[in-house]
């Protein structure tokens, strides 16, 4: 019987928390701003942004000084790759570094004067390939292609030389390439750059809007003299549990909504591919969304003033970014920052999201990732818990605090009363 | 009182704020301190290695023992051995290894019969970085095996040593990377992603600078100091801004470039214009916004969509040419992008003034866009006449 009542009670005051943090999140047009317009434009933004993701056609200049045959040939071919362009021919290397600074072209290919004789001679002609590094892209592109036609190029003069010593043709091609290959990039072909910075970035804004905010009502609460955190004053202190359910249960459901359409439907629109079955990236997205709200309403503790979020965590962001391993890859982390990347929920969410749905991984394949996302809800929750609590404990002892504050500042001989004129705040 | 002393007495008022908010020390100071430690460390080793590479070997001879071990003991790879290639390849998807080789059965006995086998190998390519050096290092490794057998096989003809490589290497690529010999990426992307963070807090401290005396309401106050003049009260402000994130900028530029040796061809007082010019730029974008927007947390949330995608349309990671036209025309609003403009030019070319004076210029233009809205600011101050939040 008294079960049944406690019960009851829970549900009732889980539902009218639930249903006030809503009414909160609604009423407040900053955080509509946060929620609605930056979770639903900033998918798009960033994914015009990077919409082609690749880099084609690099212009660089050639410098021939050699003259012959196999370097106009050489020219010829890499002007026919998808990765450079021959933009300028140039007669000396002094031409072609002032077109390189002037950022007409990002390369330099050099045919020094013996480069056909040497080839004439059996011996190893050297050329030689400057590349602007100011983005690592253009110097990507640059050796991917030169290189690519070197290795074409050397099968193709093996081949006279082969002859030329006595073989046949077929014993000479089996000699160039006793051992052939076959590449494959199964997920992401031609090393598209916005592939997997997008999946990325979609996860990131996920974590980050909702912390963002999460953290801009916890500092409106603090400026109005409530608090986020007060609990109903029948309950004299106890049910945590239920607030942060049912604060968090607001929104889970807000971030479903948000969510399925970061994850399903703005890779739609724009051909981002979706190999992965819905159901597992669905259960996937969930996970990471409850382990999302429970990490917002943590750090959002530290928030005292509505804006303050932005000017502390926003440099965030870009960190998150490099703590998934998509760029900068994880077995490269310094053990500090490897340990500093399990506070976010985003360097999990990330990594599954793109297995499970860029990769087309089964759920096995997000599998370690989501065990380490649901012990991080474990902490979370708990921590969380644990913030609401400490927080009750100092709206209850406040008198004490300000007392303490204002021996220290006389102490420290501040003029309270003019400070308060500039300030105007508390 | 005259001017200068109006200046200030405004810029004393913003010192006893900034000491009695410490939102301000930890979103400057604070922030830069962290992001500098945590770029620094996290990229010290500026390319990474040992990037675990999973191999199938259903050959099992000597031959395949040796790619694996030659493998290994690049600074790139580090092999990882399967036993089945669906082990191997449910690993790669979930990204515990960057690419998985498969060594087909008889490869030996194939390359020695000339039947040519062929060595398959997967790249997984989302995750960047380590799955393109897992490419470049199996295709290098593949190169070499067909060099060493060729090499066998010629001087089992009777071949000697200088005319065999002239037989295995016809044509060699000599690579010179200009400004960054070691392709390191601790160079590349700290040089500057530090100084966009830096550009993400002028804007954002900046705009709360600005937006706090409408917030608190105590504008009125700011302005019965500076003489009721908007330009003297902005000036006392920006005085002391102006010195603080000067200070930030050039200690970056000293740490950078002096103490922790990263390569620049030019001179590092230019850089230290550059940092200056792209300071003052950014603080013009943060007037001009809140001037637009006297909300300050709506002009907060712009500023910080503004300063966020700044760094993307830097182009520094991925080049302007890549992105749509329309965006491309976008990137000149960004302060970012014409520091790194500049530092292009003055980093890894050294080509000095001829090579960055018109960057120089574009980031004085942002000097002129807050006077547009000097007056409606003036107005937001005497007559607090929007919401507060």
């Amino acid at each position: 019987m008294a079960n049944n009542r406690f019960i009851n009670t829970w549900l009732r005051d889980w539902w009218d928390i639930f249903c006030h943090e809503l009414k909160q999140i609604f009423s407040d047009g900053g955080v509509m701003l946060i929620f609605i317009i930056a979770g639903l434009a900033y998918p798009l933004l960033y994914n015009v942004v990077y919409l082609n993701g690749l880099l084609e056609d690099t212009p660089v200049a050639v410098v021939d000084d050699a003259d012959c045959s196999d370097s106009r040939r050489f020219i010829r071919e890499i002007d026919a790759t998808r990765e450079v362009e021959v933009a300028a021919k140039c007669v000396n290397m002094d031409e072609a570094e002032r077109l390189m600074r002037d950022r007409k072209i990002n390369g330099i290919v050099y045919f020094p004067r013996d480069f056909g004789e040497k080839l004439a001679r059996n011996e190893t002609a050297t050329l030689s390939l400057y590349a602007d590094m100011s983005s690592f892209l253009y110097y990507k592109n640059a050796m991917i292609a030169t290189n690519f036609v070197m290795l074409h190029e050397i099968g193709q003069i093996q081949m006279e030389r082969y002859s030329l010593a006595g073989m046949t043709e077929q014993e000479a091609s089996q000699v160039i390439k006793p051992l052939g290959y076959e590449d494959n990039n199964p997920f992401n072909r031609t090393f598209n750059y916005s592939l997997f910075l997008i999946s990325a970035i979609l996860m990131i804004i996920i974590q980050q809007t909702m912390f963002y905010g999460m953290s801009l009502l916890a500092g409106t609460q603090r400026e109005r003299n409530h608090s986020f955190a007060s609990l109903p004053d029948k309950l004299e202190g106890h049910g945590m549990i239920r607030v942060v359910l049912g604060r968090g249960g607001a929104y889970w459901l807000l971030y479903l909504g948000i969510g399925m359409y970061i994850a399903f439907i703005v890779p739609a629109i724009f051909g981002i591919p979706q190999r992965g079955q819905f159901g597992d990236i669905l259960a996937m997205l969930l996970f990471f969304i409850t382990d999302c709200v429970f990490f917002s309403m943590t750090w959002s503790t530290l928030i005292t003033r509505r804006e303050s979020v932005f000017l502390l965590f926003l440099a965030m962001s870009p960190i998150c970014l490099f703590l998934t391993g998509c760029s900068w890859p994880t077995v490269a982390f310094p053990g500090f920052w490897k340990v500093f990347s399990y506070i976010f929920p985003s360097t999990f969410g990330v990594q599954s999201y793109i297995n499970l749905s860029t990769a087309g991984g089964d759920i096995n394949a997000a599998g370690s990732q989501m065990r380490i996302m649901i012990l991080q809800t474990i902490i979370y929750f708990g921590l969380s818990c644990a913030c609401i609590f400490a927080e009750n404990w100092v709206i209850h002892h406040k008198e004490v605090i300000r007392e303490r504050k204002d021996k220290l500042a006389r102490k420290a001989g501040i003029d309270k009363v003019e400070d308060t004129k500039i300030i105007a705040g508390e | 009182m005259n001017n200068w002393q109006r200046i200030l007495s405004v810029a004393r008022r913003e010192l006893r704020i900034i000491r009695n908010r410490p939102l301000y020390f930890m979103g400057s100071v604070g922030v830069i301190a962290f992001c500098a430690v945590f770029f620094l460390t996290f990229l010290n080793n500026g390319l990474p290695d040992n990037i675990p590479i999973g191999i199938v070997d259903e050959d099992q001879s000597s031959t395949s023992r040796n790619f694996c071990l030659q493998l290994d003991a690049t600074q790139l790879g580090k092999v990882v051995r399967y036993d089945s290639f669906s082990a191997a390849r449910e690993d790669m998807t979930s990204g515990k290894i960057a690419a998985v080789c498969v060594i087909p059965e008889g490869m030996n006995e194939n390359i020695q019969a000339f039947k040519q086998p062929k060595i398959t190998f997967y790249v997984n390519g989302l995750y960047f970085v380590s799955g393109a050096l897992a490419w470049k290092d199996l295709l290098t490794m593949v190169n070499l095996t067909n060099g060493a057998v060729q090499r066998e096989i010629l001087r089992a003809k009777g071949f000697n040593d200088s005319q065999i490589m002239g037989m295995i290497r016809p044509i060699d690529i000599d690579t010179h990377q200009i400004g960054n010999v070691t392709t390191n990426y601790n160079y590349y992307l700290t040089g500057i992603l530090l100084p966009g963070i830096l550009e993400m807090i002028v804007i954002l401290v900046l705009i709360y600078s600005l937006g706090a005396e409408l917030k608190f309401g105590t504008s009125r106050h700011l302005m019965d100091t500076s003489g009721h003049s908007i330009v003297t009260a902005l000036m006392g402000k920006l005085l002391v801004w102006t010195i603080v994130f000067s200070a930030i900028g050039f200690v970056i530029i000293m740490l950078l470039y002096h103490w922790l040796h990263f390569p620049i061809s030019g001179s590092i007082f230019n850089m230290f214009l550059a940092m200056f010019l792209m300071i003052i730029a950014s603080e013009a974008a943060g007037i001009f916004i809140l001037e637009m927007l006297p909300v300050p947390r709506l002009a907060l949330s712009v500023g910080a969509l503004y300063s966020v995608l700044g760094l993307s349309l830097s182009g520094f990671t991925l080049p302007l040419e890549a992105m749509p036209p329309y965006i491309q025309g976008l990137a000149v609003m960004f302060p970012l992008r014409h520091y790194y403009l500049f530092h292009v030019q003055e980093v890894i070319f050294g080509a000095g003034f001829a090579g960055w004076w018109d960057e120089v210029i574009h980031l004085l233009v942002f000097l002129f866009v807050p006077l547009v809205g000097l007056s409606r600011l003036k107005n937001a101050y005497i007559h607090q006449n929007f919401p507060k939040e």
